[in-house]
């Protein structure tokens, strides 16, 4: 049974970079907003989770769970809006004025239908790894002691989840809880996988985009320009002749 | 017939069943996904509203989609084409974003309803909005008001509507205003640059206005000039949603109104900038009711009509609601209770029915309560399993218990039959609290409902006693039914309504009838007998970020994280206790 802790392997090679993210003031609150956007979601899903769950056991951990996601989510968001004060940072040049990147916490798992034995396995291995990856960035903060006791704290708390996912998964599937355990760290790995192709299809979709915006519209785009001048601003009438048919797209 | 009405991909997906010209059920996506604003395709919705009806897709004889997707893409494809080439960065998120599902709306429906194509039926996002405000409204006869962020091409229309006397509908839409020129957008492009999510804070921006001066009219009607027909005009250098994809103001428009808000400072009134960005909120505020007022009277002199039916994301704006109502020489105001564009979903079938179909036009519900009921056993077992106190009462004795809770201080999460359709929570999903002093205004906005100190409570009252404690002008009753309109709380009551009286003096109250809420309505009573005087807060029952509650176990999760004191559905009633079960993990092993 897991008890502790233990950063990945792949963390700490990856440590220089970890460094090189946390060592400048914009990047720090940057990923301490992301962060509590990430743990807010996560828990509204393990909150969607208490929802569904049969297991009256289950619904009031999932809940305790659910409810320390969301002060995780407080602690990243009240810091990271603190040292954005501090800092002076303006909006534009961090954000641009839009909110964060979203995304649900639970790298997109679908609480609604999932059986609590997988629902467990996947926590119990995400928390693992968000544990170990915490160690290290609690590592490099140490020159900030308000955001080290928040790592510190949130690293209690996921020890305390990593342990009581194992110990539910367990209980509800003996026979082959650790055959889930391994089955939701292939099916995250095989996650990344498909984020990671995802992501580069839409780079060269981007990029084949953007060529044919350059090559083959600046015709087209030049009618439009001309026509938009004859375009008058206020009202324009709606002809009733012109209203498409009920089947029409159009 | 059986019509079943889509509006998806947006904002607010909703799907609404209607049988023989009378909506049977109508829900919005997030309601059963548990994701706010969820704009996707809305299978549970749908599956939820089948159901209901106990209905097979194969028995509906016509599925609408709310909006001409095909010409969306057009509108969106123009306007990247007109802003060559500042468009270049947009252009390749716009294209993978309309040309997902969004394109090929028939295609989704085919596929995922396995209905013949020949079924799948559209209808303009406008036409949408004007079905669902007029057919929903107890009128013969009235103009017509739309106005959104933007639809296909359209942002704003004017029309009138009739229902015939041999049962024959007309919905006429015969002016438009046409993208980038939008009231809607405009509120939006502000909502932005105060740090607050666009279609979800322009409540914010409608909050804030009021702790401000709109001291920057001038400057906001730099950015939309009124045109010589009557219309408006955005100024294009001053805005970016039109070309691009990352915000929705320019530079210009920075140098004009100062450094945008970041989402994560706070509003702090005393400083130079809380007081600047008060000021904004104020003044666009006021020139969007201007510009709307300017419109509603003009409609009024060309159609003559004493009605109006007013729908669209901007007819959220309850000040400017209220202050249509009183100065556009309408005598009655008609918002439906969804009019964004998860309404859009009733008003695509009513108008399916109605003008399509050539329908007989029938009465329909006036009321919003068209989603999934509360079951009461599931509660109770849901608390008991949890160590909860748990109660099954009569209502008379669950009504004066409650009365009394709410009388001392308590708050209660309030769950009552069906849920509402539509964003605000008129009395089947609320929780409610005593409206008297302001501190309860502050522990809710603190403890339960985390969100801004600056943010106004809603009062519910009995709408025989409503003109007691509220000013409402004519037709002010009709307007606060599904809490469409603010209105100033009489001054000799603000001290003992302080909870739900906003910071100028007005609230967003909800007049109650007996019929459309009774057990919430007999609540009034009790309470008003403890107390002398029959008013509740009542603010929808969720917490930030999340939709309002559906199911009773989702109430029960929200009751249990948050502090609310006691929670109903139906004749159950769970008392949270003291010393109430762990609240988090390291408690559950301590």
């Amino acid at each position: 049974m897991a008890t502790a802790a233990r950063t990945a392997r792949m963390d700490r090679v990856l440590r220089p970079v970890h460094h090189w993210v946390w060592r400048d003031g914009g990047r720090r609150v940057r990923k301490l907003l992301a962060f509590a956007e990430v743990e807010t979601d996560g828990g509204r899903d393990i909150l969607r989770a208490a929802e569904v769950t049969p297991d009256p056991l289950l619904r009031r951990l999932y809940l305790a769970h659910a409810i320390d996601e969301l002060h995780h989510g407080v602690l990243f968001r009240e810091r990271g809006a603190e040292l954005l004060r501090v800092s002076g940072n303006g909006a534009a040049s961090l954000f641009n004025g839009n909110p964060l990147p979203g995304g649900h916490g639970l790298d997109d798992v679908s609480i609604q239908g999932e059986a609590d034995v997988r629902l467990l396995a996947f926590l119990h291995v995400a928390e693992k790894a968000a544990a170990g990856r915490f160690a290290i960035y609690r590592d490099l903060v140490a020159d900030d002691p308000a955001t080290l006791a928040i790592f510190d704290e949130i690293l209690r708390d996921e020890v305390f989840h990593m342990n009581y996912t194992y110990t539910q998964l367990a209980r509800i599937s003996p026979r082959t809880y650790r055959r889930q355990v391994w089955l939701a760290r292939a099916s995250r790995l095989w996650k990344r996988v498909i984020r990671l192709a995802a992501a580069l299809g839409a780079v060269m979709g981007a990029a084949g985009l953007t060529v044919l915006y350059f090559v083959l519209l600046p015709p087209f785009a030049w009618v439009a320009k001309r026509a938009s001048k004859r375009e008058g601003a206020g009202w324009a009438p709606i002809s009733a002749r012109t209203e498409s048919p009920p089947t029409s797209q159009y | 017939m059986k019509i079943l009405g889509i509006s998806a991909h947006y904002h607010d997906s909703a799907a609404a069943l209607i049988v023989d010209g009378v909506p049977v059920a109508a829900v919005q996506q997030e309601r059963l996904s548990r994701h706010k604003h969820d704009a996707g395709f809305p299978l549970e919705a749908i599956e939820w509203c089948l159901e209901h009806a106990g209905l097979a897709t194969a028995d509906l004889d016509a599925v609408v989609f709310y909006e001409r997707s095909m010409l969306k893409l057009e509108r969106i494809l123009t306007c990247s084409l007109r802003a060559f080439p500042r468009s270049w960065r947009s252009f390749p998120h716009a294209i993978r974003n309309s040309l997902g599902e969004k394109a090929w709306v028939r295609g989704i429906i085919a596929s995922y309803l396995g209905v013949p194509r020949r079924r799948i039926l559209f209808t303009g996002h406008h036409a949408s909005h004007a079905a669902a405000a007029f057919l929903t409204a107890p009128t013969r006869r009235a103009a017509i008001l739309t106005a959104d962020g933007v639809g296909e091409w359209a942002t704003l229309t004017v029309g009138r509507a009739e229902r015939g006397a041999g049962g024959a509908t007309s919905i006429v839409l015969d002016r438009e205003i046409r993208f980038p020129h939008s009231l809607g957008m405009l509120y939006s492009t502000f909502t932005a640059y105060l740090g607050f999510h666009v279609n979800d804070g322009e409540y914010k921006v409608m909050g804030l206005a009021a702790y401000g001066r709109p001291t920057l009219c001038d400057a906001v009607r730099k950015v939309i000039h009124r045109t010589s027909d009557g219309g408006f005009a955005l100024v294009p250098e001053y805005f970016e949603y039109h070309t691009g994809a990352s915000r929705s103001f320019s530079d210009a428009f920075v140098d004009l109104f100062g450094p945008a808000r970041h989402p994560y400072d706070p509003i702090d009134l005393e400083t130079d900038d809380g007081r600047r960005f008060a000021d904004c909120a104020a003044s666009v505020q006021r020139v969007l009711e201007d510009t709307l007022l300017d419109i509603a009277r003009d409609l009024r002199r060309q159609t003559g009509l004493g009605d109006l039916c007013f729908g669209g994301g901007v007819a959220l704006n309850g000040v400017a609601n209220a202050r249509l109502l009183a100065e556009s020489g309408f005598e009655r105001l008609f918002v439906p209770p969804a009019p964004g564009d998860a309404g859009c979903a009733i008003g695509a079938a009513l108008y399916a029915d109605r003008i399509y179909f050539k329908n007989r036009d029938r009465d329909v519900p006036d009321h919003p309560f068209t989603g999934p009921s509360v079951d009461a056993d599931e509660l109770a077992r849901v608390a008991r399993d949890d160590g909860q106190q748990v109660e099954a009462l009569d209502d008379d004795v669950l009504l004066d218990r409650v009365a009394g809770d709410l009388a001392a201080g308590r708050v209660v999460g309030w769950m009552d039959g069906a849920s509402e359709f539509g964003p605000r929570a008129l009395g089947h999903r609320s929780i409610l609290a005593a409206p008297h002093a302001a501190a309860m205004r502050d522990r809710l906005n603190r403890d339960i409902k985390s969100r801004e100190e600056f943010r106004p409570f809603a009062p519910v009252v009995r709408a025989e006693d409503a003109e007691r404690y509220f000013e409402l002008p004519p037709g002010g009753l009709r307007l606060a039914r599904f809490m469409s309109g603010v209105f100033p709380v009489r001054p000799e009551w603000r001290a003992r309504l302080a909870a739900v009286t906003h910071v100028d003096g007005s609230a967003r109250v909800q007049a109650l009838e007996a019929p459309m809420a009774p057990r919430l309505h007999a609540l009034l009573g009790a309470y008003g007998e403890r107390t002398g005087v029959p008013v509740l807060l009542n603010t929808s029952f969720n917490v930030a970020g999340e939709p309002i509650v559906n199911r009773a176990v989702e109430g029960y999760s929200t009751f249990r994280r948050c502090g609310i004191d006691a929670l109903v559905a139906g004749p159950t009633l769970v008392t949270k206790r003291a010393g109430t079960p762990p609240r988090s993990m390291r408690e559950v092993y301590a």
